[in-house]
């Protein structure tokens, strides 16, 4: 699959640097999940982490701790078995960008379960709903559920901003979102989304604290997202 | 442009043959070469990333234990053995250190996409030279961006707070970053 909209390089090499906050990780991940050119940055900026490991130049302290440490892994050698239990996810046999429509993409399931029909959405203005996700530290995390014809409710200042479209669409100066698309904006960036006529419009997005909403919509947040 | 035989004679050891080596015949020797020259490098990063130096032993020997049971899976056209550390250590501090228990299994979520969907076609010679170049490029990122790669990878700072440090606009960090990698990949692809 590959989508139209893509993550910036700068949050490519942030994600494979580890430096991405909790909740935007989660959002790149799920982008990750259904884009072949993204995954392919990706590998290109772990490949600069391990070149940047390789060339260090390690001052040698202590030899005898060192020489313990070798014999340690050597006789760990011996211990372990090819075919050893590497710890992984039971394959499910359904790709993360699933056949099910129900299914949401597995980076999501952690946060959100697995399922688009068993999300309890919560009213937060005419035709926007919102969820809010347990469970990530240090960061924003929550799924957006918005009307056709709707204004998108995110808007940013100074502060990064991840969107990741799950279901229908919506477009704005910058273009058309569609499933898979991700919205990485540069935060001085000023855009109006406006949702796409057919179904709602469902995304998962990443905000780093503190949250800019409008007004109004900031004052109904407040209790939900423990501004 | 620089050559591929002189590329080849600056070079260091091959660590992917020696991984090669692994893969093929569970060759001791070949893997004690590369822990005794990755095991102090992978330390080093990981207390830069925040570990006790008892910590970051710890996990370094995880991440080389790791290369040993996985290195059945090892292709040399596809990734290079640091790419590969890389990668387990910094899963490893994140999962252990930072406690994101969410990371790993996205990690493994996403790497059940990767083998159903990716191809890479690079043969493991073209590999090899790519990674060659990737060594000039990065040694010759202009002094701002370096520091913006080394924050980025060695301290796992985020774009806010490098441009907290730095005292710059959270515009320019990620502009910067962003020439940074550009650079690089065109260098690599030969598009510089």
């Amino acid at each position: 699959m590959n989508p139209m909209h893509h993550l910036d390089p700068a949050t490519v090499v942030a994600y494979a640097a580890g430096a991405l906050s909790p909740a935007m990780a989660v959002v790149a991940a799920t982008h990750l999940a259904g884009c072949d050119h993204c995954r392919g940055q990706v590998r290109d900026a772990e490949q600069i982490g391990g070149l940047l490991i390789e060339e260090q130049q390690p001052i040698e302290a202590d030899l005898a701790r060192r020489e313990h440490l070798r014999e340690a892994m050597f006789a760990r050698l011996d211990e372990v078995e090819e075919g050893a239990p590497v710890v992984q996810v039971a394959p499910t046999g359904m790709p993360s960008v699933s056949a099910d429509p129900d299914r949401l993409p597995a980076p999501l399931h952690p946060y959100f379960g697995s399922s688009f029909d068993a999300l309890k959405w919560r009213w937060m203005a005419p035709g926007v709903h919102c969820i809010r996700s347990t469970g990530v530290i240090g960061g924003n995390l929550f799924m957006l559920k918005i009307a056709p014809g709707k204004s998108m409710p995110l808007h940013s200042h100074g502060r990064s901003e991840l969107t990741q479209i799950l279901q229908g669409a919506y477009n704005d100066v910058l273009g058309h979102f569609g499933p898979g698309d991700v919205a990485d904006l540069d935060s001085d960036v000023l855009h109006q989304p406006v949702t796409a006529a057919g179904i709602p419009c469902i995304c998962v997005a990443a905000l780093d604290a503190p949250l800019r909403f409008p007004g109004w919509l900031a004052r109904k947040l407040q209790p939900l997202v423990g501004l | 442009m620089v050559s591929t035989s002189r590329l080849q004679a600056s070079e260091g050891p091959d660590w992917s043959a020696e991984m090669a080596a692994v893969a093929q015949r569970r060759d001791r020797d070949s893997f004690m070469r590369i822990y005794d020259h990755f095991m102090p490098r992978i330390c080093l990063y990981l207390k830069g990333m925040g570990s006790t130096t008892a910590i970051a032993e710890e996990l370094a020997q995880e991440a080389l234990l790791r290369l040993w049971q996985r290195a059945g899976s090892y292709d040399p056209a596809l990734s290079r053995v640091s790419t590969w550390l890389f990668r387990i250590a910094r899963n490893l501090h994140i999962d252990r250190v930072r406690k994101e228990t969410g990371w790993m299994l996205v990690q493994d979520a996403l790497a059940g996409e990767e083998a159903d969907h990716d191809e890479r076609h690079s043969s493991s010679a073209e590999a090899y030279v790519e990674h060659a170049k990737l060594k000039v490029s990065i040694d010759r990122l202009p002094a701002t961006q370096a520091r913006l790669v080394r924050m980025s990878y060695f301290e796992a700072k985020s774009h806010h707070e490098i441009a907290e440090e730095l005292g710059l606009p959270l515009g320019t960090v990620k502009s910067s970053l962003r020439r940074a990698f550009l650079k690089l990949q065109a260098d690599v692809r030969g598009e510089a």
